[in-house]
């Protein structure tokens, strides 16, 4: 795993750009939570 | 002016003996550190035997036992005030910026004390433990003492207002204590390898630009805790 | 905010595409090839992508504490609001800078993690964001959270000088610009990169900090929504 890593570096940058677009996600279905409980709280009345 | 800044002194000095005395009259903080602190090096002591420890891992072995009591010490400092409900009389006798230097005269002569019993414990017990240069010894643990005392007063008064007091002390000082710890760690080093003088003065400069700093911030910033 | 939006899906867009596309060689010919550097080869790209985040993280804590001090100074709660969406996007951009910083030192130096001076300037404020929340969740009074947490958020801020410029001075370390660096022009600016390279990172940087713009906006939104709903219960 790490031998092929070192041959085939840019595997590498290929991990850490995803690695930055899963944290965005993730931060964006927290956001998508937060905004989904707003509307049911207003649906309620 | 002068005669302001004399009443101001003298309610400094008012909220200190105050808090003095009433340590002494219970003497529950002053009776648990000392134990807190035998608890401590004595597992040390047990733990290495007859090793013999570099000076980098000593001065690590030491801050360790210096951090833990202190934060087990100071974190009382407001949270005796709330629960004795006297915090209400305090803030009418004086102001909050008296209180915050009343409060961080006594935690930094607790501070120091803790310091120097460690210090003792450790020459008497550790055979290995011995401060090569005396004098980067003292002023590292003085500058390192006004320091802790420096950040972590303004802590205290914060946590005395919230849930889970004890575990959010620690907590909360630990990240602004880092820049401290790392400076002092290395001077504490060069103090048991017996570097000169000099070549610790780096190492104050620091500490003492960290204490000035965050005295200054915490001395703004106390009327916002403080007050309701 | 919508110019910020269009801005920021391009110039991310551009980067992650120009910054992984671009061929590298060791004798470059024009704007659209790289120079091979050697000891990182093509693990260099990183530069576009890991740098601006962390750069970014660092502008989020910034931005968190100046609302902090709005807070302390006028009291509204407007910029309690602002302060904590600016801390949870910082700890996002903190965490991520942390993960892809150590994966990357895991290729280039060998470990995880070295404990050099930078790595532990992102650990102190992966710990800062750490107590701040914990510090939110254990107050109850809402004006007393606002109120304590600005101040821890200054209080650690004026603590920030210390680790994030003086310490990584006085220690040796790996990244570019610490003690023993001898070519380093500093702890922070040190660039030795073609100017190719170096547009594209400056790209990176500006396109990072509009998405953080844009996200920080999007949070602010909801948060006001949701103290809007507490104020108007029925």
């Amino acid at each position: 795993m790490i031998d092929f890593f070192r041959a085939n570096q840019l595997y590498i940058v290929l991990a850490i750009v995803l690695l930055i677009w899963a944290g965005i996600v993730a931060y964006l279905i927290a956001l998508d939570r937060k905004v989904r409980k707003l509307e049911q709280s207003l649906r309620k009345d | 002016m002068l005669k302001h800044m004399a009443t101001s002194f003298q309610s400094v000095a008012a909220v200190l003996s105050k808090d003095v005395q009433s340590e002494l009259r219970v003497r529950y903080a002053i009776n648990a550190l000392v134990m807190f602190i035998l608890t401590s090096v004595s597992t040390i002591l047990f733990a290495l035997r007859y090793e013999r420890p570099t000076p980098t891992l000593f001065a690590g072995l030491y801050w360790v036992v210096v951090f833990f009591s202190a934060m087990s010490g100071l974190s009382r400092a407001f949270v005796g005030e709330e629960e004795r409900g006297t915090s209400l009389t305090l803030r009418l006798i004086a102001t909050p910026a008296a209180i915050y230097a009343g409060k961080l005269v006594a935690n930094t002569i607790l501070t120091l004390l803790l310091a120097s019993a460690v210090t003792v414990l450790y020459l008497l017990t550790f055979p290995g433990f011995s401060v090569q240069s005396y004098d980067i010894f003292v002023v590292t643990v003085l500058l390192g003492a006004v320091g802790i005392a420096a950040a972590t007063t303004i802590l205290a008064a914060m946590i005395a207002k919230a849930q889970a007091r004890g575990a959010l002390f620690p907590v909360l000082s630990f990240p602004v204590l880092i820049p401290l710890f790392m400076t002092v760690l290395d001077a504490t080093d060069k103090a048991l390898s017996g570097d000169d003088f000099g070549e610790a003065f780096g190492d104050f400069q620091v500490l003492a630009g960290y204490a000035m700093v965050m005295i200054a911030g915490s001395a703004l910033l106390f009327a916002e805790v403080w007050n309701d | 905010m919508k110019i910020v939006r269009a801005a920021a899906i391009t110039l991310v867009t551009l980067v992650l595409v120009a910054g992984i596309a671009i061929p590298m060689t060791a004798s470059p010919k024009g704007w659209l090839e790289f120079p091979t550097i050697r000891g990182l080869e093509q693990n260099a790209r990183n530069i576009f992508f890991h740098v601006p985040i962390a750069w970014t993280t660092l502008v989020a804590f910034l931005v968190s504490m100046f609302y902090a001090v709005r807070y302390l100074q006028t009291k509204r709660a407007e910029y309690d609001i602002r302060s904590v969406a600016s801390a949870s996007l910082g700890f996002m951009f903190c965490f991520l800078a942390t993960v892809t910083g150590a994966l990357w030192a895991r290729f280039n130096w060998g470990s995880f993690w070295n404990w050099d001076p930078r790595e532990t300037s992102i650990f102190i404020l992966l710990l800062i964001y750490g107590a701040y929340f914990t510090l939110r969740s254990a107050l109850e009074s809402e004006e007393t959270r606002a109120r304590l947490s600005a101040v821890y958020a200054v209080v650690a801020g004026l603590t920030a000088p210390f680790f994030l410029f003086l310490m990584p001075r006085l220690m040796g370390g790996l990244h570019p610009g610490s003690k023993d660096d001898a070519g380093g022009n500093g702890p922070v600016l040190d660039f030795k990169m073609s100017p190719n390279m170096l547009t594209l990172f400056f790209i990176g940087l500006i396109a990072f900090n509009l998405l953080f713009v844009w996200m920080l906006d999007i949070r602010v939104r909801v948060g006001m929504l949701e103290d809007y709903r507490t104020r108007h219960k029925d």
